[in-house]
């Protein structure tokens, strides 16, 4: 079966099944999946009942849209994504970005958990992704070109869209939660990085790293969608004060970093203007 | 590997059963330089379809055909189109045309490319001759048992792109009045443009330039002993340089403002190589 096929028959599924046509995506990170609980009038559509669809693997991480209502809106939430290191293709990890443009969706929130490399952050802090670098040493757009989706050579100058990004961070400065600003490193994973690995991340430039969020946002301009990025800064990833992480660790920290990630989320979706933005 | 050679070998006879002569130099042209290989005399196409085991190139503006003639006199092999990586293939897809060229006796090769500035010093429309490449592609095309009838298993790349050619092209570009930039060519998978965040670090890392071809083709050129030698087009600034954003468009309209200069050097190179 072809790649078009998979996306249209995940599509077709998920389109009789909901009641009306989602407008906002959100992907939930590691530890974030709870924002899915403030949705009304939910849909859940387990992905292990979707033709065509991966099964997610990772603890954390339930595996299923949560359509419904948020703050006006109709919103289409993923608990759980697919990761590269989870051993799918990339047109696997992004598949559900494909099916979701198809489903009508224009503007996207990918959210993660991750590490700071930059010393101003700490530890449960939220990070805005201005920007990204694709370490993983692929790309989802790879092979022939899907041209119903997109151009050959999409422009990425502008990923992560300017005018979400101020309107968060209005948002967050009104809430009184403290956010930053910086750029997402996509590695592969899903061994934690080396200290000489962090040392040259942040040479690069980089100002957390994490093992998802890039290829979905590659897709999504590819398609057009217009991208917010959010990152959970869940440890310091400081090369000189490194100690031994663990995923319970990770997780204790988005668990900790939730309410504020949740409160922001969800007065985004009820202020941001999707015609206009759309 | 005896696959390999043994595909590598129908596609070499293949070819030398429809030429007459012999070619002595390589050259792969890039997006919008194709042109050049009209200026062959005495030309005979090839289709890459119609060559056994040979991918089949699918983008716009690469034509996907070998042009066997002469240039200043000289015997040349030239590639109009070649195979990306992003395209889907494989890195041995990708450089097979280099290993067939090599086994029709070629030992000198010109890769050229479109590919934007990182170097903000350099401006849409300007050549850059390249001095060194970073492959950033993530893969490499000699992974996998060693084609030791090519080369040995861990090639040289300190001189991929020979100091001797270098100074000869500078020295061309001087007597031409064309100015020629040197710099390091950072190639990635593509297909999406690199984010300015991407640019940044490339820029940091040492690289003046980037694209999403050649690294592999020299990679295996010089496991197959061929002396190189590499010319860039910049035909845009990359993500971030200037507040635009990137098209195919703007890329294929800069190589065409740029040929006129580009085939006159390339001609004069192959006259004194």
């Amino acid at each position: 079966m072809s790649y078009i096929d998979k996306i249209n028959n995940a599509y077709e599924y998920i389109n009789n099944i909901l009641p009306c046509r989602p407008q906002i995506g959100v992907v939930l990170g590691t530890g974030l999946g709870t924002l899915a609980d403030h949705i009304e009038n939910k849909v859940i559509i387990e992905y292990n009942s979707v033709p065509d669809f991966p099964v997610s693997t990772v603890e954390g991480h339930a595996g299923r849209f949560i359509f419904g209502d948020m703050e006006g809106k109709k919103v289409l939430a993923m608990q759980g994504r697919f990761h590269y290191y989870e051993g799918y293709s990339m047109k696997e990890v992004t598949l559900p970005i494909r099916v979701m443009k198809k489903l009508g969706i224009g503007m996207l929130i990918l959210s993660n958990a991750c590490g700071g490399l930059n010393k101003a952050f700490s530890a449960g802090d939220i990070m805005i992704i201005k920007d990204h670098i694709n370490l993983i040493g692929d790309n989802p757009l790879i092979g022939a070109n899907l041209s119903e989706f997109g151009p050959r050579f999409p422009d990425m100058s502008q990923t992560y869209d300017h005018e979400l990004i101020e309107l968060c961070k209005k948002i967050a400065s009104r809430l009184n939660i403290k956010v930053h600003e910086g750029i997402y490193t996509a590695v592969s994973g899903p061994n934690y990085e080396t200290k000489a690995e962090l040392n040259m991340l942040i040479v690069a430039g980089s100002d957390a790293v994490g093992m998802s969020t890039v290829p979905e946002a590659i897709v999504a301009r590819h398609c057009g969608i217009k991208i917010l990025g959010l990152s959970c800064i869940t440890d310091m990833a400081i090369p000189d004060a490194l100690v031994p992480l663990s995923h319970e660790e990770v997780v204790r920290v988005a668990e900790m970093a939730k309410p504020k990630f949740v409160s922001l989320v969800k007065e985004f979706i009820k202020e941001v203007n999707i015609h206009e933005s759309l | 590997m005896m696959e390999m050679n043994k595909k590598i070998s129908e596609a070499k006879i293949y070819i030398e059963n429809n030429i007459v002569e012999k070619p002595e130099i390589g050259l792969i042209l890039g997006s919008g330089l194709g042109v050049l290989g009209d200026r062959a005399e005495n030309q005979k196409i090839i289709d890459y379809a119609n060559i056994p085991n040979f991918p089949i190139s699918t983008i716009e503006g690469h034509k996907g055909r070998f042009i066997f003639g002469e240039i200043s006199g000289r015997k040349v092999a030239i590639m109009q189109g070649r195979f990306h990586y992003y395209e889907g293939y494989d890195m041995k897809e990708t450089v097979f045309p280099i290993w067939v060229m090599r086994l029709l006796g070629i030992e000198k090769l010109i890769v050229t490319n479109a590919a934007g500035g990182i170097n903000t010093d350099y401006k849409p429309g300007e050549l850059m001759l390249i001095k060194d490449h970073i492959n950033f592609m993530g893969k490499n095309p000699l992974i996998g048992p060693n084609l030791s009838s090519m080369g040995t298993r861990f090639p040289d790349m300190s001189n991929a792109y020979s100091s001797r050619l270098r100074d000869l092209i500078k020295s061309i570009s001087y007597k031409l009045n064309i100015p020629i930039r040197e710099g390091v060519y950072a190639s990635m998978t593509g297909p999406a443009y690199e984010t300015p965040a991407e640019i940044k670090m490339l820029r940091i890392m040492g690289a003046d330039a980037v694209g999403m071809s050649t690294v592999p083709e020299v990679i295996a050129a010089n496991h197959a002993g061929m002396e190189v030698a590499g010319i860039s087009c910049i035909t845009n600034m990359a993500a971030g340089v200037l507040d635009k954003p990137l098209s195919h468009e703007e890329v294929i309209k800069t190589a065409d403002e740029v040929k006129d200069k580009f085939i006159k050097l390339v001609i004069s190179i192959i006259n004194e190589i």
